[in-house]
């Protein structure tokens, strides 16, 4: 007797009768409901909860994003934002109703003198767009008219780690999922084959700042949206392959066998995660074959290796990791970020962002190509730049040949192109010593509900409930850049 | 029955509420009422409803042979006439009295006189005679008419109209700036209020003449001056003013909308204003081009409807089926190189051939088979069939998509025998056909045909040269 009450109790055990008692119910309250809210099966415009994951909210103009992250934050004034200014007033003390007491950085804030130091490399106009760009960057200069440079963007992060945190995260504080997380999260997977996310890490000789798989983790999200990080070396993702002297067809034994037992304990609980762990299981057996498929650039052939120039042939080089990337979003990955390293240019800033900017300046520029001859710049959305950008004025010693720059969160430059992104444009303008937005400013929250809106996505709609409260990638802020969007 | 006290005062107020309210209608023309009084009429849409409902009660409890209880009756009749009174006043605040007013009054005082009659005649003891019966009947439907055409007065005359479709008709190519751009934003947000029986402020937004002619706080526009038009004074307004437009809980219009209608009062504000007459470059013809591109969503809203379930069994690990939208039928599908390949997989798609949008098959040992499949989907806009061995023969059946848009077939062994079935492809935007055995002449000449089409026939020599040559680093000298 006491066995039969618990059966009956437990709420997987309904049976026929239950089905039925219930079901009058259900249907008396569903038309009560439909009746005093006539909205509530239609699921309108305002209504959070009733947005389904996975889907666009809205016919989306980009399908998948690909960030290439300059972490250190590269200098607006050495790549993008041209400032004449700087080289009339050179040396000259940044005056105060500029700065306007703006903080600065322990690396700074000893310096007695603030002298405003100009771009050590020209600057040109390029393509029908009449776009500024630096001689570091000879390649970026030829897709000019492909590109969105936005001179206009701020934070209000001023040291590396909340600032690389707040770009992925939307927040300075660790802990919240990374975009590529949120769009996992929100749009699904193309291709069940690979994961939604994944990272790709590479170093130039510049001066470094560190990075952590926090910038990629999944947050309260569920695990499965986590970017998966992707190595240069035999093992692109590592514990994927079968150890020595396991064959594909044992791995295959094994894991219908752990396959059964999932399913006896899950017919036990009634426990959806264990479903869920199943289908991981699978999807890594899948991966095995999928994964040296997708990096296996030895397929390419000449004229793309050219393109992305010498370098994309030596694994774990950042031109590698653009072909790459494009491999993997060809095969719908939906979130492709890289990181280059080295662009925290505090000292010696001609010679290493000379470096740095060689390093990236030819891939980045190819990958554009590249994705535009294959049509698929349609779809795509790839962004160029960093977490901040640099003072105008030097840090250290006065010497226009071997100087360098501080942290500056309150304009700096990146540059997008594709995926619903208008080609060919400027937006947003800084003053003329390149310090404060004088137009459009763009806050990282505001990047963010942009990148949301071209994936389909409303920034406001796509929520995760966690401890008590609804949280957004953009939390309580951003609006979204209408005039970059096509 | 006898009166008592009570009912004797009861009876003496209705009578006097019914002399008061004949004697407003007869001499409304001369009437000044204080501002208080004036002030009483808009409590008219509030107590509108207890004489509807009483009276429909009443009426219901006597034809079912039952003796109305009396002080519903009491109350039913007191409610009319105070309703026809309040109503009154509140109908003095309306500048001139259209149709619909003007019938409303007088069936709104027509109910509560013989509201009265039927206090009076009840009380007489004839609550069982069949002219009562009548007067009943006569109510109600008078209550019914009364109430429909005060509806009208608020809500707007078609206020009861079935939900429309909400399509409006295709710009043309070269449109009228006036009527088929600027009426359709007015259309959309100021219509309801400022139409020829609605006309608030004296404004009516529905033809050109009203624009022009303005309303009770002066022109609306001012040709060549938009920042001085109240037109766009109004709308530019802070949102919590009082004078902003649309006022408070309508949905205010789009900053494109609001730019357009600028420039065009900056154009003059004209009605014979064609896109072709202004020179490209111009702000307006971007606005207005932007408004020329179709909602794909409303395309699509005439696809067959497919369940969540029907693609669930559909896909597979590597065919993945995702609505492009939430709430649309429309699909798109991602097909990757399984180990092995069978074209049972794309095959099996055929029951959901109309609403594929976008399919990604590139990469796959396709053949004639899959193509078949791919002809059946008649509303595909976007296909990429690129890095297949499909040959001239394979694709020639595509000639019937009609809606394509953009096709990539780079990577594939066509020749120039397939240009035919590009030209065929009307609505074809764009064409990727890089390593492919066309010739570069073909495709040149193709360009001339179709001068719109984008084709892509891979990256531009001279630029791949300047990739591919290798060049010094950064030169520091040249900057010493």
């Amino acid at each position: 007797m006491e066995k039969k009450k618990t059966e009956d109790e437990s709420p997987l055990k309904a049976n026929r009768r239950h089905f039925f008692s219930q079901l009058s119910v259900g249907i008396g309250s569903l038309a009560l409901g439909s009746l005093l809210i006539p909205d509530l099966f239609k699921g309108g415009q305002g209504s959070i909860a009733s947005q389904p994951i996975g889907i666009p909210h809205f016919a989306p103009k980009a399908k998948r994003v690909i960030y290439l992250f300059q972490s250190g934050a590269p200098s607006q004034l050495e790549s993008f934002d041209y400032k004449p200014t700087l080289k009339k007033r050179m040396g000259e003390d940044l005056p105060e109703s500029i700065r306007n007491g703006q903080r600065l950085t322990g690396m700074t804030s000893g310096q007695d003198k603030f002298p405003l130091m100009p771009s050590f490399a020209g600057f040109k106009q390029y393509g029908d767009s009449g776009a500024w760009i630096s001689d570091f960057f000879p390649y970026t200069a030829k897709i000019a008219d492909d590109i969105c440079i936005v001179k206009s963007m701020h934070t209000e992060a001023i040291n590396h780690d909340p600032a690389i945190t707040f770009f992925q995260t939307g927040t300075q504080q660790s802990g919240r999922p990374s975009m590529g997380s949120w769009m996992s999260y929100g749009l699904g997977n193309e291709n069940k084959n690979l994961p939604s996310f994944v990272v790709l890490t590479s170093r130039g000789k510049g001066n470094s700042q560190g990075l952590y798989s926090k910038l990629w983790s999944s947050g309260f999200l569920d695990s499965k949206h986590q970017g998966v990080l992707m190595q240069s070396g035999k093992d692109a993702v590592l514990y994927l392959a079968d150890p020595d002297g396991i064959s594909r067809s044992d791995k295959r034994h094994l894991l219908d066998h752990v396959s059964s037992l999932n399913k006896i304990h899950h017919v036990e609980t009634g426990d959806d995660e264990i479903e869920s762990r199943i289908a991981q299981y699978e999807m890594a057996f899948r991966m095995q074959m999928s994964v040296p498929d997708v990096m296996d650039i030895k397929k390419e052939p000449k004229h793309i290796i050219d393109l992305y120039g010498e370098s994309s042939q030596v694994p774990g080089t950042y031109a590698a990791n653009c072909l790459q990337a494009r491999r993997l979003a060809e095969n719908g990955v939906r979130f492709i970020q890289l990181y280059h390293q080295g662009w925290d240019q505090h000292g010696n800033l001609p010679n290493e962002m000379a470096s740095q900017a060689k390093d990236v300046d030819q891939a980045s520029a190819a990958l554009v190509l590249d994705l535009k001859q294959r049509g698929m710049l349609e779809d795509t959305l790839v962004i160029w730049g960093g977490e901040f950008g640099r003072t105008n004025y030097c840090q250290g010693n006065f010497d226009p040949n071997n100087y360098g720059r501080d942290h500056h969160p309150r304009a700096f430059s990146i540059w997008m192109a594709g995926g619903g992104i208008k080609p060919g444009i400027t937006h947003g303008e800084t003053d003329e010593f390149g310090y404060n937005i004088i137009k459009d400013p763009v806050h990282v929250n505001d990047f963010h509900a942009t990148i949301m809106q071209a994936m389909g996505l409303n920034h406001e709609q796509l929520t995760f409930k966690y401890q008590g409260r609804r949280f957004r990638l953009t939390d309580v802020a951003g609006n979204v850049v209408k005039d970059i969007l096509t | 029955m006898n009166p008592t006290n009570r009912t004797r005062w009861v009876g003496y107020l209705i009578f006097g509420l019914s002399v008061f309210l004949i004697f407003c209608l007869l001499f409304e023309p001369f009437l000044k009422p204080p501002t208080l009084v004036v002030w009483m009429g808009q409590w008219h849409p509030l107590i509108l409803h207890f004489p509807i409902v009483l009276l429909i009660i009443a009426t219901f409890i006597s034809l079912t042979g039952k003796r109305v209880p009396y002080l519903l009756l009491t109350i039913a009749a007191l409610t009319t006439l105070i309703t026809a009174i309040t109503g009154f006043l509140l109908g003095l605040e309306a500048n001139n009295k259209g149709d619909l007013l003007f019938w409303h009054q007088w069936t709104g005082s027509g109910i509560a006189i013989l509201a009265a009659v039927w206090y009076w005649l009840d009380s007489m003891g004839y609550d069982k005679h069949f002219g009562v019966k009548v007067l009943q009947l006569t109510l109600v439907v008078l209550v019914g008419i009364t109430g429909h055409l005060g509806g009208s007065i608020t809500h707007g005359e078609d206020f009861l109209a079935l939900p429309k479709e909400k399509k409006l008709e295709k710009i043309p190519e070269n449109p009228l700036i006036y009527t088929h751009i600027v009426d359709r934003i007015l259309t959309s947000n100021c219509i309801s209020c400022h139409n020829s029986s609605k006309q608030k402020g004296q404004l009516l937004l529905s033809t050109f003449k009203g624009i022009m002619n303005g309303g009770e706080t002066g022109k609306s526009v001012y040709p060549g001056k938009p920042d001085e038009s109240l037109l766009i004074k109004r709308l530019l307004l802070p949102k919590h003013d009082k004078e902003h437009m649309p006022p408070e809980g309508e949905s205010p219009l789009s900053a494109n909308e609001i730019k357009i209608l600028k420039e065009w009062i900056s154009h003059g504000a004209t009605d014979t204003l064609r896109l072709n007459h202004l020179e490209n470059g111009e702000p307006l013809v971007d606005l207005v081009k932007e408004m020329m591109v179709p909602n794909p969503m409303e395309k699509w809203a005439r696809l067959p409807f497919v369940h969540d379930s029907t693609l669930r069994n559909l896909g597979s690990d590597y065919l993945t089926i995702t609505r492009l939208a939430s709430e649309t039928n429309a699909l798109r599908v991602n097909t990757y190189k399984p180990p092995i390949y069978d074209s049972e997989i794309i095959l099996k798609l055929r029951p959901i051939a109309k609403n594929i949008i976008e399919w990604d098959m590139s990469n796959l040992p396709l053949g004639i088979k899959e193509m078949g499949l791919v002809a059946a989907c008649t509303n595909i806009e976007w296909l990429e069939i690129d890095q297949t061995p499909l040959s001239d023969s394979d694709i020639d059946t595509l000639k019937v998509l009609s809606n394509l848009k953009l096709l990539k077939v780079y990577e594939t062994k066509i020749s120039n025998a397939s240009i035919p079935m590009f030209l065929k492809l009307k609505n074809l935007q764009q064409l990727y056909v890089w390593e492919t055995a066309i010739t570069g002449k073909a495709l040149k000449e193709l360009q001339i045909e179709t001068p719109m089409l984008l084709i892509s026939n891979g990256i531009d020599e001279e630029l791949q040269l300047f990739f591919t040559t290798p060049k010094d680093s950064f030169d520091k000298k040249k900057y010493n």
